[in-house]
């Protein structure tokens, strides 16, 4: 993706960098990826040993917790949601499916009561056998029979209802989640999204996105099973015996300490995890996709380090994962499974001094070994729910960015495009803009040139209305440029940075985006003035023709022009055109002449121009030099005038 | 014990691992005998961790009979002591079984990681024609975490085999009926509800492929933001969005039916087999040959037995998802290196460069420009100066045969494999013959390929600007001295980059230099470049992105920078032309004439056509209809046709 040299940054200075001397580092002095006192000693004894490996999981845990902490509160990027935010939003979601909801509830608490119902018939069998030493009545036998296939069926019935309740709700609130963001990610300020890099919003809408959809669909229907299934089981264990059930009961409270602390690490764990293997996916990625430049520089060994550096890091990652999975598991393996020797030995007891039957033992037995599974599950989804929270509060955080304009009432009169005193910031205190003054004529070419950093860029950024400026004004027809609606603005200038994206959509929805609800015959029209139409219609389904990746594959010309019928149907009066972002190859510029004249002819064009000749061509050429208009003129002027313009030309051409 | 990360060295001289990557189930084999200790440790833990699960029905049943049925305290407190023992037992090695099985399972993933990373750097820009990036990552990533999930069925699979087993002993020997009953009807209960499985898995892979290509459409939308903010668009593609995103929860919703369909149906079947056993143990009770004690046993094992017979099928099905994948990875691993075996030569110091194809003499030490009407023609040719395979191959892709079954799968499987190998062959077949090349009379390929590397550097149009700090991408072997870097970085222009990272050498740049400049990248590679001080250096298009007055300024500074060293710029910008040694103005592939610009320029006409816009015969420009050039200035066919009416 073309990136735009979105900070013309501080004006440069000689030749001379900076800070150079303080921020060069001896190449011997690389700090290693792993911290030393991550390694793993050798030749201690067992204890100490032992305490070495907790030393290491508190390094580990404090990692965590500082990737947790940084992911959270990106330094760039776009904001993140506070968590009561998410309350908020997810309590709206459901409090629409309020009665699905309950449904859900409804089944799921029958599929669990009738669940742990045949445990307790089987009980009530076995105490049968004892007291009939052996003899059951063939009718208690078919009583028994019957009433439990009764039951099983009617836990297969809401089993099913429960488990298909739940995704309908799951997916229901879903999708409604999924579309609010993207509405959000559509709606973000235009200066926004010229100036912040993709990656993190990228991250957002695939990973986050992922990490909430996991969490909706099987972590929030697990959760609303798990805990109907323990609180029922616990109901049911007490009503089956409560001296039985004490045992279980003590040992599960004394092991939600333990759960407690798990879940507090927990997420930071699994995040700093995921994180580690997209970095080792990014290295990688760079390493396939930069093969032949591995290879013409030599970076053999260096690839295989950084990449040995980044399994390194995920491989601690992964430990601290380790330990708090170990810890848990010894607790709660040790919980859920010493209950069933105690229960025998007390119940062996009561079954002689008489308080309980050999069916409530049974019971108890099999409540037991039927507990572990929902409690566990509980914890997993737990686990999951949290994962999930943290990515909605980065998902709901791209809603919370800002407007940075309010449209007014105003409509320009007229088309001329005057920018009187500007001055632009994007950091702070550090103007690229010293107060330009520009008054364009209308029809006219324009070509703005200058060295990187000059502030070209950012003017002509200011002129097509997407940053306002700190100070003075940018005006159409005697209208501030942001105060205009976006759809009116379109219509009056638009800035053209050459990316040729194609869409994923059809060839109709890639060239009318300018212009929604445009007719076939105006796409056709645009097509065919910028000498598209004659391969499109070639395309095997016309206008309907998929585009984008995975489908019908453009060549860079084509999705040149089809960038170039966009803005025919949006025909905007004034052009920006910036061709510091221009990346076509030298190949492909050929078969865009034409195109590109079509739709220049008749509206007034600024040029941030690279190429001495597109200066050349235009009536009037402003050279800009470290934030202000030193020579403004056409052609002729500036070289009689003799100043910076005409030596560059005079190098170009002599 | 082997740990991870595994110290994986392989695809170099001095490897000293050798992956075995002649055929799928070799390479298997190869990455189990690399955790061979490892995958014993996992079994025998395994089969600990289930003991208590299989002998519990068991102890508490004879615990009954014994002890609490027939009144002796000693018995049952001998019992409830043994069901103590196991039950420790149990509880205590799971810690260790989930160490040692999440250490097999990262050994595997990493392992798998560190191969294709290596197998990449061997191969380099060949590699990447072969086969299709996207297709090398996976191999990494979800092949690697296959081969993972092999590690760690296979031990579970021992475990539960174990104690499916024993559990088979015991109920045999309580009665020999039932626990034929019990032994048989468990996998029968298991294989019922298979036919299920189908239409859920094919609806779930159509919620998963409608679900992916959500996912691109949001990252579509996030790519082409710019433009929908900039022109418009968002309720066509917000539209677009939503309209898919209610398919996938249809398909997740119909999905979620047959998940719920395929649970509820086990759980009437496990039901009904307790059903079934619980009628025939109460009548083997009645008939006396059953004990309460005995019947409580087998109603334990009517519900624990399902659970071996689900590890089964999922074992089946990972090994064959393992089977699938590394049938990947040996499409990747098992690529040979083009380049014939050759011996280092030595080569003068200053030796000229020679291309017999076009004609073109490079003389050492000069600062030697090439122009030709073509862009394609002089990056072709720089290629060939640096030995690199000639682009426009399509890449074969690793298997084909993914998303179908059956006949089709296999053939085109097939065709995949066959497509991979005339690349191989062909790419071979071009190494080995002789190149066309000669630096100091000697043919490239008589070199061996790490020499020709270190001589000639190549610094073409895609030249790749990896994350990490702005020292490390200006100076990636760590060799230069400050001065050095700073000297680079005046010869391209680039102090300005210098300049935009907060944190100056140490700034981060992020992958692929995104957050730079296409004109900022373009002067840091060209640092780069310059920094490494190659013998020779080639260098395509080095300012097509970068304005006039940055131009101008590396017109000046790059001869000096390599004053005395052998460099050939493909060009066409009149302000580079200036400052060269010699010219070489290239047409339809040879070399047409040589000079200085000027010389060139006066006695070229051809030339002056691909370089200079004629501002002689001004007024006669048909500039104006041409309207003003947004592109890419270097396109020398563009000048061309300008001059033609």
């Amino acid at each position: 993706m073309t990136t735009v040299d979105q900070m013309d940054g501080p004006p440069v200075t000689g030749g001379v960098l900076g800070d150079s001397a303080d921020t060069w580092r001896d190449p011997g002095t690389r700090e290693p990826a792993v911290p030393a006192t991550l390694d793993v000693p050798t030749g201690l004894g067992w204890r100490q040993r032992n305490r070495a490996l907790w030393q290491r999981h508190h390094v580990r845990r404090r990692r965590a917790q500082e990737h947790l902490a940084s992911s959270q509160n990106p330094e760039r990027g776009l904001p993140v949601a506070p968590p009561r935010t998410v309350v908020t939003y997810v309590r709206d979601l459901l409090g629409r499916r309020k009665g699905l909801m309950t449904l859900v509830i409804l089944a799921n608490a029958l599929a669990a009561v009738t669940g742990l119902a045949v445990p307790l018939l089987l009980g009530d069998l076995v105490d049968v056998a004892v007291d009939t030493e052996g003899q059951v009545p063939q009718d208690t036998l078919t009583r028994f029979v019957v009433l439990v296939t009764l039951v099983l069926v009617a836990q297969a019935v809401t089993t099913y209802l429960a488990k298909w309740l739940a995704a309908r709700l799951g997916h229901g609130v879903l999708a409604e989640a999924r579309e609010h963001v993207i509405r959000a990610v559509l709606r973000l300020p235009l200066g926004k999204v010229e100036s912040a890099s993709t990656g993190d919003l990228v991250t957002r809408v695939t990973r986050d996105v992922g990490a909430m959809s996991q969490s909706v669909r099987w972590a929030l229907p697990e959760f609303v099973i798990g805990t109907v299934t323990v609180v029922l089981t616990i109901v049911a264990m007490l009503f089956n015996s409560w001296v039985l059930a004490v045992p279980t009961l003590v040992m599960v409270a004394l092991s939600v300490f333990q759960v407690r602390a798990y879940l507090r690490d927990a997420p930071a764990a699994y995040l700093t995890e995921g994180a580690t293997y997209s970095r080792i996916n990014t290295t990688l990625t760079e390493t396939v996709e930069g093969a032949r430049t591995v290879e013409a520089f030599g970076l053999q060994r260096e690839r295989r380090r950084v990449s040995d550096e980044d399994i390194a890091v995920s491989s601690q990652a992964e430990r601290y994962g380790l330990t708090l999975r170990n810890v848990l598991f010894l607790v709660m393996d040790m919980a859920f499974s010493l209950p069933r020797v105690i229960t025998l030995g007390v119940g062996a007891v009561g079954y002689v001094q008489g308080w309980v039957s050999l069916g409530q033992l049974t019971t108890a037995m099999l409540y037991i070994e039927t507990f572990y599974g929902p409690f566990d599950r509980l914890v997993g989804t737990i686990d999951e729910l949290q994962v999930g929270v943290a990515s909605t509060t980065r998902l709901l955080g791209i809603a919370e960015v800002p407007p940075d304009r309010t449209p007014g009432e105003e409509r320009p009169q007229g088309r001329r495009l005057v920018g009187r005193e500007l001055r632009y910031a994007y950091r702070e205190g550090q103007d690229v803009l010293h107060g330009i003054d520009l008054d364009l004529r209308t029809g006219e070419r324009l070509a703005v040139v200058g060295p990187s950093g000059s502030g070209k860029s950012t003017l002509g950024r200011l002129l097509s209305g997407i940053h306002a400026p700190r100070s003075g004004s940018a005006q159409v027809g005697g209208v501030e440029l942001t105060d205009l609606p976006l759809d009116v603005l379109r219509t009056e200038v638009a800035l053209v940075t050459q990316e040729h994206h194609v869409f994923r959509g059809s060839v109709r929805d890639n060239v009318v985006l300018a212009r929604d609800g445009s007719s076939d015959d105006a796409v056709v029209t645009a097509l065919q003035t910028v000498d598209a139409w004659g391969w499109v219609s070639q395309l095997p389904d016309g206008l309907d023709t998929r585009l984008g990746s995975g489908n019908q594959p453009l060549t860079p010309a084509q999705a040149q022009q089809i960038a170039l019928a966009r803005l025919i149907l949006a025909d905007p009066h004034t052009l920006v055109l910036d061709e510091a972002t221009s990346l076509i190859d030298p190949h492909t510029a050929r078969h865009l002449e034409g195109s590109m004249s079509s739709l220049l002819t008749g509206r007034t064009v600024v040029a941030i121009a690279h190429r001495l000749h597109t200066a050349h061509d235009a009536d009037r050429i402003a050279v800009v030099q470290d934030g202000r208009i030193i020579e403004l003129g056409s052609h002729d002027e500036l070289m009689d005038a003799g100043g910076e313009y005409a030596a560059l030309w005079r190098a170009w051409t002599s | 014990m082997r740990d991870f990360p595994p110290p994986f060295s392989a695809f170099t001289e001095d490897a000293t691992h050798r992956p075995d990557a002649r055929s799928p189930l070799r390479l298997l084999w190869w990455m189990v005998r690399q955790q061979g200790d490892l995958m014993l440790a996992a079994s025998a833990f395994s089969v600990l961790w289930m003991l208590p699960t299989a002998l519990t029905p068991w102890v508490f049943g004879r615990a009954v009979d014994e002890g609490i049925v027939a009144g002796d305290a000693s018995r049952t407190l001998a019992w409830t002591g043994v069901l103590l023992l196991v039950t420790f037992l149990g509880a205590g090695s799971g810690v260790f079984y989930h160490t040692v099985v999440v250490r097999s399972w990262l050994v595997a993933l990493y392992g798998t990681t560190m191969l294709v990373g290596q197998k990449t750097v061997q191969l380099g820009h060949v590699l990447t024609r072969r086969s299709p990036t996207g297709e090398v990552l996976s191999v990494s990533g979800s092949d690697g975490d296959q081969f993972g999930g092999f590690m760690e069925i296979v031990s579970r699979a021992v475990g539960n085999l174990v104690a499916y087993l024993v559990v088979a002993v015991i109920v045999l020997q309580i009665s020999p009926p039932l626990g034929l009953v019990v032994l048989l009807v468990a996998p029968l209960l298991v294989l019922t509800s298979t036919p299920l499985l189908r239409p859920m898995g094919r609806a779930q892979t159509r919620e998963r492929s409608r679900d992916s290509e959500l996912t691109s459409m949001a990252t579509d939308i996030v790519a082409g933001l710019r433009i929908l903010r900039g022109i418009g668009g968002e309720r066509i593609f917000g539209n677009n969005y939503a309209r898919q995103s209610q398919s996938v929860r249809v398909a997740g919703v119909r999905a979620g039916g047959w998940a719920a369909l395929v649970e509820a149906v086990g759980v009437l079947f496990s039901g009904l087999f307790i059903v079934a056993l619980m009628w025939l143990g109460v009548r083997e009770v009645q008939e006396g040959r059953l004990s309460v004690g005995e019947l409580i046993t087998f109603l334990g094992y009517a519900l624990f037995l399902v659970q071996p017979i689900r590890v089964f099928f999922e074992f089946a099905q990972k090994v064959t998802r393992a089977l699938v994948s590394a049938r990947k990875a040996v499409a990747v691993l098992g690529q040979p290196e083009p380049w014939p075996p050759a011996s280092y030569r030595s080569v003068p110091e200053r030796a000229e460069l020679y291309d017999a194809r076009s004609g073109l003499l490079v003389r050492p030490g000069l600062l030697t420009m090439v122009v030709s009407g073509d862009p394609e023609e002089s990056a072709a040719l720089a290629d060939r100066l640096g030995r690199y395979l000639p682009g426009g191959v399509d890449p074969a892709p690793l298997d084909g045969g993914d998303d179908l079954s059956g006949r089709a799968a296999r053939k085109a499987r097939r065709a995949a494999e066959q497509q991979r190998r005339d690349l191989l062959e062909r790419d071979s077949a071009r190494a080995e013959e002789p190149w066309g090349v000669l630096l100091g009379g000697v043919d490239l390929r008589d070199l061996p390929i790490e020499q020709v590397r270190r001589t000639i550097l190549v610094s073409d149009t895609g030249a790749y600007v990896f994350g990490g700090t702005l020292q490390e991408a200006l100076d990636p072997h760590g060799r230069l001295s400050r001065q050095q870097a700073e000297e680079a970085m005046h010869a391209a222009s680039a102090e300005d980059v210098y300049d935009v990272l907060p944190g100056g050498w140490q700034g981060v740049l992020d992958e692929r230099g995104r957050g730079l400049s296409g004109g900022q990248r373009q002067r840091l590679v060209l640092a780069r470049a310059v920094a490494a001080d190659p013998e020779v250096l080639v260098l395509v298009e080095p300012t097509s992105a970068v304005d006039a007055h940055t131009e101008a300024r590396i017109a000046e500074r790059l001869p000096r920078a390599r004053q005395g060293r052998t460099t050939v710029v493909m060009t066409a910008s009149p302000l580079l032309l200036h400052h060269a040694d010699e010219v070489a103005f290239v047409s339809e592939g040879r070399v047409a004439a040589v000079g200085t610009h000027d010389d060139l320029v006066a006695r070229c006409p051809s030339y002056r056509r691909v370089v200079l816009r004629g501002e002689q015969d001004e007024g006669a420009t048909p500039a104006r209809a041409h309207g003003i050039r947004t592109t890419t200035p270097h396109d020398s066919a563009e000048r061309e046709g300008r001059r033609t009416p």
